[in-house]
């Protein structure tokens, strides 16, 4: 029987949906030649590299529909350490971006809705609604979401993915590791590092009895080594969006991360990233930017606003504004400089911790001076995102300090990052014309 | 007596507890007055009303100082839908300023509810205040959103989002009856989602002000998929649960 | 003095250093404008009354302010206060671990260690072994009689605002005093008839204290509860003989707290628990408006309740706000249907 399922995995997976994906791929390349059927006036034809990661995301979610015939399944947070659970063959499934998936495909609110009516509140992270909406109803675009074997929920985003894998954890029966990332307020502790370390090590048996198999160093450091390479090659990446004009865009950032999130240990990964460079680099060549006239460029802090990417990255194109970085794309990037291929264990509790979430407002704040100075911006959106309060607070401050001690103007965007009834467009409209005519386009 | 913040309700029964009387007005801003006046009217109807108890419900119960006894308006919904239909189910009353949902067990006793008061959403209100803005007589509201020939999605259910959604709708060129299909297409929703925190227990019953909107009765069947059971009087449910209350003492006297 | 934010910390740790602690949970009339300038109004009334109470001057009088690591919102509030809002008083941050293992306690020794270190150079003070374990055992045993008072609850002769009054002024005198006035409750005895239709509450506190006598006046009684304020910090005495330990034992041990982590089903028997053994008919969930620790476990917490054949109410307050008619109506027509 098993053998029936391992063939019916190959044959879906392997044969059909590969082929299929990797046709789609193809097709969209060539067309994408002829750049004749981009219809927009202000924006310049996406990345060509965006047929891959269209490839990539589709490849790993078809994975996921037919994971439990062949893995042995685990869900967790964007922040957990996933490494070991690499190394032990997992499917690897991230409820955060698939809730991001829902977002962009505009369906996110009518499976959140299926969470409020079992009586989930209003008032919880957009994308736990969108989860257990899935969890509830099944509903889902990437066809349907393996059930887990093993939840995996990392304290360092927030405390809202303990309470949210709670929920998991009884619903669906499934144990649940818990990576407790004592926050940084100011200056990182031994004892906090040391708990961390304590905790993946505990983490390994655990997994391994659901994995039914023991893990391998050198597996772990193969995949540590493939996740440092893509970390380096995607801060590289966004880097070079200190260019002017800005050959790519946080909006480009936002749906080309996922590969570094979810997929950050697999070999294909730095494979596309090295491609992604090599076309940004192109785009550098010739001059091309991410709108056709640069005026103005812009930070982005916090979440992305998943539904109305497209309306906003044109609302302010047609401007001369670009968005061009972001504290949230290059939290990817910043995990690479702790990496140590040949301490996994030491150093991943030191990166785990380290995150930006996971560290002080003040820190934040250094980080987005540092970006201004660095991609030479002219102002900041701060994303105020009623569904993160983790990355929310300290905005305000922030924004003040940004505008006393930088001298560039930010505002304060009020939003949610995956619901959109929290998202007037005719409000932020009003809002993002009156900033734009403050920094004097 | 019913005291509700839009609409003020008396009912009287007779031994049966069948309605024999009743009035219903605007509430107006000297409440207490009005409690006065409506059972004057009563007295001069039905003749005097010594010995006969009094309960009073809704919002403004505790003005009503002739009341024997003051009972909320679930325990009275209840009451007074299950003397109407004699079975239990799923009791949706939407008012002028709140909405609940009442599950009725098969004796009619409350098994659970939910109330709305805290925003416009999902009340009476929501409607009333869009109908504002399009500048459509509230009764014909529903079946104007019915002649709809498509329907405009309204992603906001708050109503103040909703409010600055309908003027750029507006300013697109939609369609009113379109857009007023929408806005009860997201009231039905957001009653619904109440329902569904109780648990449906068929049939679907709707009682109050918003009863009378074709529209919302059409939806509720709609995405239901059951039918949904009026009451004669949509909006006396509560006051009549309340004569029956009082009925009770009378008997027990 | 040490003005001491929500849920959890060591009050033994403070007492050693001769501090007092005295609890912030979101005093109500303050003016709100002042939180409102660093806080989005997302945030839950009691982080923006805590702020706001502190920059009008109501913690004045005190030196050092505590911020234990309770949620995401907490965490912000300690770290704004660090890095941009710095008042006058030391801020002391303790992060709270997320589980009941071994290496979560041996973790918060080390924290309570580290806040040791902050709280000498604070005060030049080294309080001893000895000296903190004297402290320790005076909270435990000044925690004895607090779990005693909730285990009598339904029979001591006090209403429930007298109750409340009474057990929440741990939150701010000193252990010795708080025992003597708990003594002679209990020394009281029983009450003759307690009346009321019998009711578990959950949630963060119970205020506006009005609730509670509006409460009573409708013929309920609240018999226990499942409060963070209350009855999540019944702490058990601790087992170590190294003073740390036994601290982080302590609040480790106490009874489930969703801002601590552990097992749903370990919430929900517990409820089913509070409710069996006093009786109850129902229990009512007391939010404050934007708690996610409390707004996750709510759905599966009410289903498996109603199972249980338990009724449950919700009630969602801001702690500013008096008590709404709205509230005081749903509450009314709970007991109508439960009683």
């Amino acid at each position: 029987m098993s053998l029936c399922r391992e063939l019916r995995y190959h044959w879906y997976v392997n044969l059909l949906g590969r082929t299929g994906l990797r046709v789609r791929r193809w097709q969209a390349t060539w067309q994408a030649k002829s750049s004749s059927r981009w219809k927009s006036e202000v924006l310049t034809p996406p990345l060509k590299i965006s047929a891959w990661t269209k490839e990539l995301i589709g490849r790993h979610y078809l994975k996921g529909n037919y994971a439990n015939l062949h893995n042995k399944v685990t869900w967790v947070t964007s922040g957990a350490p996933v490494e070991f659970l690499q190394a032990l063959g997992f499917y690897i499934l991230y409820p955060e971006n698939h809730a991001a998936v829902c977002g962009t495909v505009r369906l996110a609110e009518e499976i959140a809705s299926q969470a409020e009516n079992a009586g989930f509140s209003q008032d919880i992270c957009s994308y736990a609604r969108t989860d257990l909406g899935t969890v509830i109803s099944g509903k889902t675009p990437v066809g349907r979401l393996p059930r887990p074997d093993l939840l995996v929920a990392c304290t360092n985003i927030c405390q809202t993915v303990l309470l949210w894998y709670r929920v998991l954890s009884h619903r669906l029966d499934v144990p649940l590791i818990l990576i407790d990332t004592p926050f940084i307020y100011s200056q990182v502790t031994d004892h906090a590092v040391e708990f961390v370390k304590r905790q993946i090590e505990e983490a390994i048996p655990t997994a391994e009895k659901v994995a039914g198999k023991s893990l391998k160093m050198y597996k772990l450091e193969e995949v540590a080594k493939l996740g440092l390479q893509a970390s380096e090659l995607w801060l590289e990446v966004i880097e070079r969006a200190q260019h002017r004009p800005a050959p790519i865009s946080v909006f480009d950032q936002f749906i080309h991360m996922a590969p570094i999130v979810e997929m950050r240990g697999n070999p294909g990964t730095v494979d596309f990233y090295a491609a992604m460079l090599r076309e940004v680099d192109e785009r550098i060549a010739q001059g091309i930017g991410v709108i056709k006239e640069e005026k103005k460029r812009l930070l982005w802090d916090n979440l992305p606003i998943w539904y109305r990417l497209r309306f906003l990255a044109e609302f302010l194109g047609r401007r001369g504004v670009a968005v061009v970085a972001s504290t949230y794309t290059n939290a990817w990037g910043e995990l690479s400089r702790l990496i140590e291929v040949s301490r996994p264990i030491e150093s991943m509790a030191r990166t785990y911790i380290f995150i930006i979430l996971n560290r002080g407002t003040g820190d934040k704040l250094s980080v987005m001076k540092r970006m201004v100075e660095d991609f030479h911006l002219d102002g900041a959106i701060l994303h105020s995102d009623r569904s993160c309060k983790s990355y929310s607070i300290g905005q305000l401050d922030q924004r003040d300090r940004l505008m006393r001690e930088v001298g560039v103007p930010a505002l304060l965007l009020e939003a949610d990052h995956n619901a959109p009834r929290a998202f007037s467009e005719e409000q932020v409209s009003n809002r993002l014309a009156a900033f734009v005519e403050m920094l004097g386009v | 007596m019913d005291v509700g913040s839009t609409t003020n309700k008396l009912v009287a029964v007779n031994a049966e507890g069948e309605m024999l009387w009743n009035v219903l007005e605007q509430t107006e801003p000297r409440v207490e007055e009005q409690i006065n006046r409506l059972l004057e009217q009563a007295g001069e109807a039905l003749g005097p009303l010594e010995g006969i108890p009094l309960i009073a419900t809704g919002y403004g119960r505790g003005l009503v100082h002739q009341a024997r006894r003051t009972v909320t308006e679930i325990s009275c919904h209840a009451r007074g839908i299950y003397r109407e239909f004699g079975h239990g189910g799923t009791l949706v009353d939407i008012g002028g300023q709140d909405s609940k949902v009442i599950a009725i067990s098969p004796q009619g006793a409350v098994l659970d509810f939910v109330m709305n008061d805290k925003c416009a959403a999902g009340t009476g209100q929501f409607l009333e205040r869009t109908a504002n803005r399009l500048v459509v007589p509230l009764e014909q509201m529903g079946r104007e959103a019915l002649s709809a020939a498509r329907e405009v999605p309204i992603s906001s259910t708050c109503t103040v989002f909703a409010e600055t959604e309908i003027v750029s709708l507006i300013a697109h060129g939609e369609a009113v009856p379109s857009i007023l299909r929408g806005l009860h297409r997201s009231l039905t929703k957001r009653l619904l989602a109440m329902v569904r925190t109780v648990g449906l227990v068929t049939p679907l019953m709707l009682s109050g002000g918003v009863a009378q909107n074709p529209a919302i009765l059409h939806m509720l069947e709609e995405e239901t998929g059951e039918q949904v059971i009026l009451p004669l009087h949509p909006q006396l449910v509560g006051a009549h649960g309340a004569a029956l209350f009082a009925l009770e003492i009378m008997e027990t006297v | 003095m040490a003005a001491v934010l929500p849920i959890h910390y060591p009050r033994s740790l403070l007492r050693a250093f001769d501090i007092l602690p005295v609890e912030v949970w979101g005093p109500p009339r303050v003016s709100t404008d002042y939180g409102a300038a660093h806080l989005q109004p997302y945030l839950c009334s009691i982080v923006h009354n805590a702020l706001s109470f502190l920059l009008s001057g109501g913690l004045d009088i005190t030196e050092v302010l505590v911020v234990p690591h309770a949620c995401d919102s907490l965490q912000g509030l300690g770290s704004i206060l660090l890095d941009f809002i710095s008042p006058k008083q030391a801020v002391l941050p303790v992060y709270l671990p997320r589980g009941t293992r071994e290496s979560d306690i041996a973790f918060f020794a080390q924290e309570l260690r580290s806040v040791y270190d902050r709280l000498q150079a604070l005060t030049g003070r080294s309080p001893t072994e000895g000296e903190l374990m004297d402290c320790i055992e005076r909270e435990e045993a000044a925690d004895l009689l607090l779990i005693q008072l909730h285990r009598c609850h339904k029979t001591l002769p006090l209403t429930d605002f007298a109750f409340y009054r009474l057990v929440r002024s741990r939150e701010y005198l000193p252990a010795e005093q708080f025992a003597t006035l708990a003594q002679e409750v209990l020394a009281r005895g029983e009450a003759l008839s307690p009346d009321g239709i019998p009711l578990v509450i959950s949630g963060i506190l119970p205020e506006p204290m009005s609730l509670l006598d509006a409460l009573q006046g409708m013929g309920g009684r609240i018999v226990a509860d499942d409060l963070a304020c209350c009855g999540r910090r019944l702490y058990p005495p601790g087992e170590s003989d190294d003073p740390f330990r036994r601290m982080a034992e302590r609040i480790i041990h106490a009874p489930p707290d969703p801002t601590r982590g552990g097992l749903l089903s370990a919430r929900l028997n517990h409820l089913l628990g509070l409710v069996e053994a006093n009786e109850a008919k129902g229990l009512v969930f007391y939010l404050v408006k934007f708690c996610e620790p409390e707004l996750f476990d709510l759905p599966d917490l009410r289903q498996e309740l109603r199972q249980a054949g338990i009724p449950s109410l919700t009630i969602e307050v801001d702690v500013n706000n008096p008590v709404s008619q709205g509230v005081l109506n749903r509450l009314e027509a709970f007991l109508e249907m439960i009683g």
